[in-house]
């Protein structure tokens, strides 16, 4: 370290405390406040009292928070490993010798553009009306009723939603991996008689290692955090069935009385979300050294 | 395979232009159901996916006119723009700085993992404590709103921004910090302009977020009149006489102009979150 | 250029770029004077008649401008306004669990000393009087417009099939029957939206349990498994008689369904006409109250208060508030509500009932009238959804797990409240 500090170095500390400070004020801030009111039973306005861990002891015996984290996870899991496997066939596919590709790298890249709410609705009515109609008249037993009604079925529903979202983006970006993928790699491995099947485990999937990391981190993340799609197509329901941790959150806690107690509840979903965020970098980045 | 490279996948073509039906298919919906009139509304196959009995504007027209479309519009345009420009500004400078700091330094390490670790943070937990602030102090608006996006999408594009900055070799800072000028200027009139693809990339990865955002501006902005695009469509979402074909031909509205600007910089994004990939 | 004009230019940056903004949302005020009244509604449905209504107001005064605000997702707007400590002056809001809520928060100020308050019917007084978590002295709400919920008919099939409108649950078991051997559905719900189950839920609930049964729960006095176990039961029943599988149709689609005769009767509220209209301007509607005892006489009809006027503790304005209220309160302003919104008048006086609801003039004009049970369950334990799992549940025993989730959930959400009731109570006992 040298004695004074440098012009860069001062520079460098005026650029960025503002930008901590405004960082720290409306994100650091207001996340402490809500660790705070998660000690408290306050309604989000009149008087309030502080309870100690009550809303921390509760959140473990509530059935209702219970069954939120078994949906979320349930959907959070299915969802990343469908989304990963179908985006990157699709990303192959579009990598591929074929016609069109610029407007068919465009075309599918639709569903990430347009607003989460509108999607739910375009297709909550098509689950309600056109699937159960299809199902009638070509008497497809499981499609005669609608899936959003089915306490069993209705977050495959919500899976479906979330899923056909979700893959524009991560193609996108498998895509992108593929094309670090020098050729001259593959036409060693050509030369090798290598299948196509064992080229792709053996080299291609290797390379791409670095953007199933990413694509892993994020669809996880986003997938825990559902929420539009809750709210457009099931609310919930049937049965409660579909209550995400977000939409819980959000929907006792803003406009139910309940602002305390779904504090506490966001304070664990942050932990979580946290916990399950590192603990994957760490096994990816190990994996990748492996490799 | 081998012996011609040149030779295109028919099937595999076929299959992929098969499959943008999965695309099409709810927009068409939507689409009709927006011309459509309530009265038209049927429950069988044939009749939901008919074309309507007349393309008649007067749907779109009476949803413009709940909507208030035109302020709208230029209130989602508003707070988009202006959060790109600031984030784009202030996010690189931000990027720079933590990108080349923590290269030596401890508490530039720290303070990165401290910016990006922001990106785990749910909306939930700040939404109503950033409620109270922001009307404290005189935020509750769109001035408000995009202060939020500013601190929300921080994380990310520092992430986008320091990662970019691996691909910019220091020596050329270093041959500027020869010539004697300041890091300040040094920084906007090389780095800066070196880093333009991934300014395109947080621009377009900031817009896509906020374009669809409802929950911030709701409450956010609630009761000063002021609406955003998606704000406008919960017009349509009461719980009393939710009108579909109304509503829908809202839903056309509001995405007909992210749709446009798509069609018109359909490269450019997809460059620009492929970008965000390899790079970020 | 060294590094505090750094600072500077990025603190600049920052603070031009936001203030660029927020200066453009500035400078629309503009009131010429006037005091100005803002009233916020949590009915857009009723855009229409308060803008007749401000308009009328406005013309008539000039000391005093009415601002009707009626934005979408009202109550979260109201609760995020009042979070910021940025109130109205007025609140046209429901008779439910928010308005309890508020008030226990003690945001509303005392009207009593409005005239206008001793032209309200009684029995919505009353009921007003019910939605206080913790009894407290004055009046806090000047209600407005009443619904009332039961049974929607379709009266041109009835008179068609010569069907009669049941006076107790058992011809109404035994119309289903007829109407359904017939080929015709009985009955159209819209489960999918779970806040439709309370319909059927409250309508039979007024005939079979008591008004205050929340509270009696609250004071210890009874259980939900006593009071609410035939209304659980009834409304299972109900199923039988329904389309397959309700919980995949929104309440729209119901609506709609019965707009276009798919079903004879709708369990559903007077708020449902004019949505079910605007699919079938002409069909004719009629209703009758949900016969839910063996006997006519132990009928209740179920009617709320739908909208009532609150003024927001806060105000600088009174009087110019209670000169609005004057406003809205007179008989001309009164019908224009009706003319736009349907329902039914809590003031005193000979309003209009609709035609749709002639089948409950009746009670209404007798005043047998209880309110929504669902207006004293607090929103975040979603008694709505419960009922939903219930009538999904095909278990045996799901009218029993179900009531016992009723009762140990009652307790969890309420905590604090019953506390408070039961401290109050002891209160009352040692004063006496």
């Amino acid at each position: 370290m040298k004695h004074k500090m440098s012009n860069r170095d001062k520079t460098f500390w005026a650029v960025i405390v503002p930008v901590l400070v405004l960082f720290f004020a409306f994100n650091t801030l207001p996340m402490i406040k809500g660790v705070i009111y998660s000690f408290t039973n306050y309604r989000g306005y009149g008087s309030y009292d502080f309870v100690g861990l009550r809303n921390y002891l509760d959140l473990f015996t509530d059935a209702r928070v219970g069954k939120s984290y078994l949906f979320t996870f349930k959907y959070a899991i299915t969802g990343t490993v469908l989304v990963n496997v179908l985006s990157l066939v699709m990303a192959l596919g579009l990598n591929s010798r074929i016609r069109f590709k610029s407007a068919l790298r465009g075309i599918y890249f639709v569903p990430n553009i347009l607003g989460g709410l509108v999607i739910g609705y375009i297709f909550s009515f098509i689950f309600t009306y056109i699937l159960p109609a299809v199902g009638t008249t070509f008497h497809i037993g499981f499609l005669e009723n609608s899936i959003l009604a089915s306490e069993t079925y209705a977050w495959v529903g919500v899976l479906i939603v979330g899923v056909w979202q979700a893959v524009a983006m991560n193609t996108i970006i498998y895509i992108s991996g593929l094309q670090t993928v020098p050729q001259e790699v593959y036409e060693a491995s050509m030369l090798d008689g290598a299948s196509k099947w064992k080229e792709f485990w053996s080299i291609t999937f290797p390379l791409v290692l670095p953007f199933v990391t990413i694509n892993l981190v994020l669809s996880t993340k986003n997938f825990l955090m559902v929420f539009d799609q809750i709210m457009s197509l099931t609310k919930g329901g049937p049965a409660q069935s579909t209550e995400s941790i977000s939409y819980l959150i959000y929907r006792n806690g803003m406009d139910g009385g309940q602002f305390g107690f779904q504090s506490a509840n966001a304070v664990i979903f942050f932990l979580v979300i946290v916990l399950i965020s590192v603990g994957q970098m760490t096994i990816m980045n190990k994996k990748e050294e492996q490799l | 395979m081998m012996e011609d490279k040149k030779k295109t996948n028919w099937v595999l073509t076929i299959v992929l232009i098969l499959g943008t039906l999965t695309v099409f298919f709810p927009l068409y919906m939507a689409f009709i159901i927006a011309f459509k009139q309530p009265s038209e509304m049927t429950n069988d196959v044939a009749g939901a996916l008919a074309f309507p009995q007349k393309w008649s504007f007067e749907n779109f027209r009476q949803a413009m006119e709940v909507t208030d479309f035109w302020r709208s519009l230029g209130n989602s345009l508003l707070i988009t723009l202006a959060t790109i420009v600031l984030a784009i500004l202030i996010h690189s400078i931000a990027g720079y700085v933590i990108g080349r700091g923590m290269a030596h330094k401890k508490s530039f390490r720290f303070i990165y993992l401290y910016i990006v670790s922001g990106m785990f943070v749910p909306f939930s937990i700040l939404m109503m404590p950033l409620v109270k602030q922001t009307a404290q102090m005189g935020l509750g608006n769109r001035a408000g709103v995009i202060l939020l996006y500013l601190v929300f999408y921080m994380p990310m594009n520092v992430l986008l921004y320091t990662g970019y900055l691996k691909n910019i070799p220091i020596a050329l800072e270093e041959a500027a910090d020869i010539d004697g000028a300041s890091t300040w200027k040094m920084y906007w009139k090389i780095v800066f302009p070196m880093m333009t693809p991934m300014h395109a990339t947080v621009a377009i990865l900031t817009a896509l977020g906020t374009w669809n955002d409802v929950m911030t501006p709701l409450v956010i902005m609630s009761g000063t009149g002021q609406n955003t695009l998606p704000l406008a469509q919960l017009n349509f979402q009461t719980q009393f006489g939710t009108n579909y074909n109304l509503a829908f031909a809202s839903y056309i509205l509001a995405l007909i102009p992210i749709l446009i600007f798509y069609i018109i910089c359909q490269k450019q994004i997809l460059n620009g979150v492929a970008n965000g990939a390899v790079k970020g | 250029m060294s590094e505090r004009k750094t600072a500077k230019k990025l603190a600049l940056l920052l603070i031009g770029g936001i203030g660029a903004v927020s200066l453009t949302g500035c400078g629309q005020e503009n009131t010429d004077g006037r005091i100005e009244v803002e009233l916020v509604s949590y009915k857009p449905e009723a855009v229409d008649a308060f803008e007749e209504i401000a308009a009328a107001f406005n013309e008539t005064h000039d000391k005093i401008r009415l601002k009707v605000d009626s934005p979408n997702e009202a109550m979260t707007i109201l609760k995020t306004r009042f979070i910021r400590e940025d109130y109205p002056d007025i609140v046209a809001i429901g008779g439910d669990i928010n308005y309890s809520n508020f008030l226990d928060a003690d945001l509303f100020l005392d009207i009593s000393d409005l005239a206008e308050v001793g032209m309200v019917k009684q029995a919505y007084l009353d009921m007003e009087k019910e939605l206080e978590l913790v009894p407290k002295e004055g009046v806090y709400a000047l209600p407005y417009a009443a619904n009332a919920a039961g049974i929607l008919y379709n009266r041109e099939m009835f008179e068609e099939h010569g069907w009669e409108v049941p006076d107790t649950w058992d011809e109404f078991t035994q119309l289903c029957a007829q109407i359904e051997s017939e080929g015709i559905l009985p009955v159209y719900f819209g489960f999918k939206d779970t806040w439709t189950c309370l319909a059927p839920w409250n309508a039979l609930a007024v005939g079979l349990a008591d008004s205050d049964t929340c509270n009696q729960v609250n004071l210890g006095e009874t259980t939900f498994q006593e009071a609410y176990r035939e209304t659980a039961e009834k409304i299972r029943q109900l199923l039988d008689y329904a389309e397959p599988n309700p919980y995949a149709y929104s309440y729209n689609d119901a609506c709609t369904a019965f707009a276009r005769g798919q079903a004879a009767m709708y369990p559903i509220g007077s708020y449902a006409i004019p949505q079910i209209k605007s699919v079938n301007p002409d069909m004719q509607i009629d209703s009758f109250a949900f016969p839910a005892n063996q006997a006519k006489e132990d009928n209740v009809l179920n009617s709320g208060i739908d909208l009532h006027f609150s003024v927001l503790k806060n105000t600088e304005k009174k009087d110019a508030v209670y000169e609005v209220l004057r406003f809205l309160y007179q008989d001309e302003t009164v019908q224009i509500y009706l003319d736009h919104q349907g329902g039914i008048a809590c003031k005193e006086g000979e309003f209009e009932i609709p035609a749709e609801l002639e089948g409950m003039r009746e009670y209404i004009e007798s005043g047998r009238m209880a309110d929504f049970q669902d207006h004293h369950y607090p929103s975040e334990m979603s008694v709505d959804a419960m009922i939903q799992t219930f009538l999904l549940d095909q278990g045996e025993d799901s009218v029993d797990t179900f009531l016992m989730r009723f009762d140990k959930d009652w307790k969890r959400y309420n905590r604090d409240l019953i506390r408070k009731v039961q401290q109050y109570q002891k209160e009352m006992e040692g004063t006496r």
